[in-house]
């Protein structure tokens, strides 16, 4: 028999008060929603949503416009104002169906006639979203104002996440010119997307703020009420301001600062990423790299879990010769790499009949590749390989073109959705940013097959090939693949920061205050 | 020579009168025999890791018995990377200094003897030039020549050549009209006999200073434009790049960013206190910055 003792006033009067406490936290969400996000970031240059792909100028953006498909953080294609796509059996015809309620911030109707705008507007600018759209060989229809039909010449496996590129962003067919300043009322007018945050204010080089876009399509999704950019030039100025309170979100912290920031109780952000440095020789007529010995010896002279060590404090992965790294998934071939400086000393000797070899080593002078190159000149001396640094500002570098004409050279390459993009645009031949000049026929012949493989399985067999080319006759060195750092403070929840940390999705995002 | 004895007797006294420049001159001179012995004491060569026995490289120590300096965040001893800096900017920044007073001596004496339109339109040429800023001018003469150490000693004396000869110039021009210069004129001396033989001894207390002075402002320009990547290439222990590449690691490794600045900070106000030292025993108050 149950037996429950007699309850006095003053027991009721402590259990209402217990119950009204639990009740009361039951009442209150999980995480407080919305609030104020500040982010510290570089100030972006370049405006125009076509054109602009630098981190800041794609986080600009990205707040403003939406995608019709976005890219997740594992590289997988999501829709956004797409609500679906199919693909015709020769692989030429792509349809692409629209939300059908979505709207600009200035309240207009989003439609086919709009994405008709922007990619013809990415043809006549001949923005770099090109790229990976057939290099702009398509035509586009819009049978209706939900349905897009994109017709190719020819097959191409990436379509879809040229469609999702990073300055595919969707603009009104009815802003001439997107993301510029009108002079007087109503400047921003011209920032008119569909994207989860209206631009209220922009004081160049200084600041931005954003308020929710209170006729967002998904606008249950999108949980802050305001979002600030504040633009800091100095990494470590963005992380005092991060430390201090001063903003809530940083990215691109140099690796070599996470003990900073673990320290100072933050949050620490670190996603795996494609970025990497890479070491090429040039392989063209005359140069000494066309030997592929030398290309050897260079390769078998670096101790990469050396570098990884002391470039990245071991946060990176280490890399084969080839640009694909572990971020793809089955793409990516891990292949044994020996470091054995004394191989490499018995191959200059047999290529050149002398004890040693020298290069002038150009350098660019970011992402802490200085100091990368400084360890690798160590670890090349003892493979009988001498390098004299010439470090470069990155505006001579990349802007007087050195880097496409120096014999031996480090660059920076930053993380792609899409492993193909590395091989069109560096590596096969007469590639654009084909900085060794290197030319394989096999690798000219697998990439154009990758092309046109949608089979993912079929597509990770061709990569493995082309690795394994790298690997033996290769031109570059892949030390390793660096993460993307970022941190954000304990008052922010749900922000999983992007590899590509401009397309970090904020809708999620919520501060407490 | 009895002038010379005269000048060292003066300036012993006012070493004792003024401990400051005695303190500067003591330590300009051990900055010296740094920059001389340094290589030779260091305990490591300046681009070497240094590794515990199992091979692995120890980075950021801080200072200690072993590592009076620390090691930096790539494993290299910051005590012997400051020893076989000395060199590297003593060197630069005296070749620089010594070329521009050689350089700005010889122009400034022979506007200050010759005078007339030369001596006018030169002059306003210097003007003109020093109406730039020093790091701006450098920064723009750098882009163009690529840095390298031959840039940097060219683009200082460039800077600092004209300086040197306003101010030989200005001390030129009170000598010309004296007695013994009239005299040796009359004598049928040549130009370059009274330039060097009559007119120069005149002007080395002004010289001398300016010397010491340049070759102060020549080292920081030599360090500030290796702060900016501008100077020698790494992994040179060029001091100024030794600070740059120790900012960013200063909330770990704090003591890579103190010996470098300190050593410039340090070699600047010595040799600043030796010049004030060699103003006052000339007792002379006209030098130009």
């Amino acid at each position: 028999m149950a037996f429950s003792a007699p309850r006095t006033p003053r027991t009721l009067t402590v259990m209402l008060v217990i119950m009204a406490c639990l009740l009361g936290l039951t009442a209150l969400p999980a995480h407080a929603q919305g609030g104020t996000l500040t982010i510290g970031t570089n100030a972006p240059v370049n405006l125009d949503p076509a054109l602009g792909s630098n981190d800041p100028e794609i986080l600009f953006n990205h707040m403003i416009y939406d995608y019709l498909f976005d890219v997740s953080v594992t590289n997988e294609i999501v829709p956004n104002l797409a609500n679906g796509y199919g693909i015709s059996e020769d692989g030429l015809t792509y349809t692409i169906s629209l939300l059908p309620e979505v709207w600009f911030h200035d309240g207009t109707t989003f439609d086919s006639a709009d994405v008709l705008a922007t990619f013809n507007r990415l043809v006549t600018i001949e923005s770099p979203a090109l790229g990976l759209l057939s290099g702009g060989d398509f035509t586009i229809a819009a049978p209706d104002a939900t349905t897009v039909v994109f017709t190719l010449t020819a097959p191409n496996a990436d379509f879809i996440y040229g469609l999702a590129g990073r300055l595919a962003f969707m603009l009104s067919e009815e802003v001439v010119e997107p993301n510029v300043l009108i002079e007087g009322d109503g400047a921003l007018a011209n920032f008119n997307g569909t994207g989860p945050f209206v631009l209220t204010e922009y004081k160049p080089g200084e600041s931005a703020t954003f308020v929710r876009n209170e006729i967002y399509h998904a606008s249950d999704n999108v949980l802050l009420d305001e979002v600030v950019h504040v633009y800091i030039e100095d990494p470590l100025a963005q992380i005092d301001a991060l430390t201090s309170g001063a903003v809530d979100f940083i990215f691109k912290v140099p690796v070599d600062q996470v003990g900073v920031l673990t320290d100072a109780g933050v949050n620490v952000l670190s996603v795996p990423t494609n970025q990497h440095p890479v070491i090429r020789i040039r392989t063209a007529e005359g140069f000494r790299g066309e030997d592929v010995r030398i290309r050897q010896a260079l390769k078998l002279g670096i101790d990469r879990d050396e570098l990884n060590e002391l470039a990245l404090d071991g946060l990176g992965t280490v890399g084969n010769n080839d640009p694909i790294g572990p971020l793809y998934g089955n793409y990516y071939a891990p292949i044994a790499q020996s470091y054995d400086p004394e191989a490499a000393c018995a191959l200059i000797l047999e290529a050149t009949g002398e004890e040693r070899i020298s290069f002038d080593f150009y350098v660019v002078d970011a992402l802490g590749y200085p100091d990368l190159a400084t360890i690798m000149q160590q670890q090349w001396e003892a493979a009988c390989i001498d390098v004299n640094i010439l470090v470069r500002p990155e505006n001579v570098y990349y802007g007087d073109n050195e880097w496409l004409d120096q014999e031996l050279g480090l660059t920076g390459w930053g993380s792609r959705p899409i492993p193909q993009q590395y091989l069109l645009e560096a590596y096969i031949t007469g590639a654009l940013y084909n900085e060794s000049n290197f030319s394989d026929a096999d690798v000219d012949a697998l990439t154009a097959e990758a092309t046109l493989t949608v089979d993912p399985s079929a597509r990770a067999a061709i990569y493995q090939q082309i690795a394994a080319a790298f690997a033996e006759r290769g031109a570059i060195i892949v030390p390793f693949f660096a993460p993307m750092i970022g941190a954000t403070s304990t008052r922010v929840q749900g922000l999983n920061m992007n590899p590509f940390p401009g397309l970090t999705d904020l809708r999620g995002v919520s501060v407490s205050e | 020579m009895r002038a010379i004895s005269k000048l060292m007797i003066r300036f012993l006294r006012i070493l004792l009168q003024r401990p400051l420049t005695f303190i500067g001159m003591i330590l300009t001179v051990l900055f010296v025999l740094m920059a001389l012995l340094g290589p030779n004491v260091a305990p490591y060569p300046f681009d070497d890791f240094v590794r515990d026995t199992a091979g692995k490289v120890i980075k950021r120590v801080p200072p200690s018995a072993e590592f009076l300096f620390g090691t930096d965040k790539l494993g290299r001893d910051i005590y012997s990377r400051v020893l076989w800096g000395a060199r590297d900017i003593i060197g630069l920044a005296g070749l620089a200094t010594a070329l521009s007073v050689t350089f700005g001596t010889m122009i400034g004496l022979a506007l200050g003897y010759r005078g007339g339109w030369v001596d006018e339109v030169v002059s306003r040429l210097f003007d003109s030039l020093l109406s730039i800023p020093a790091m701006v001018l450098a920064l723009a003469a750098l882009a163009t020549l690529g840095a390298s150490p031959g840039a940097i000693v060219a683009v200082i004396v460039l800077l600092y050549t004209p300086i040197v000869a306003r101010v030989i110039r200005s001390a030129a021009l009170g000598l010309r009209s004296a007695g013994y210069v009239e005299i040796a004129r009359l004598r049928g001396e040549s130009t370059a006999y009274i330039l060097f033989r009559e007119i120069l001894p005149g002007v080395l207390p002004a010289l001398a200073v300016e010397a010491a002075l340049r070759f102060s402002y020549a080292i920081f320009l030599t360090a500030s434009l290796g702060f900016l990547g501008l100077g020698v290439q790494p992994p040179s222990p060029d001091w100024g790049r030794m600070v740059y590449e120790a900012r960013l690691d200063y909330a770990r490794a704090p003591w890579g960013l103190w010996f470098p600045a300190g050593s410039i900070a340090l070699l600047v106000i010595s040799v600043n206190l030796t010049a004030d030292g060699l103003r006052r025993v000339f007792r002379y108050e006209g030098s130009v910055i």
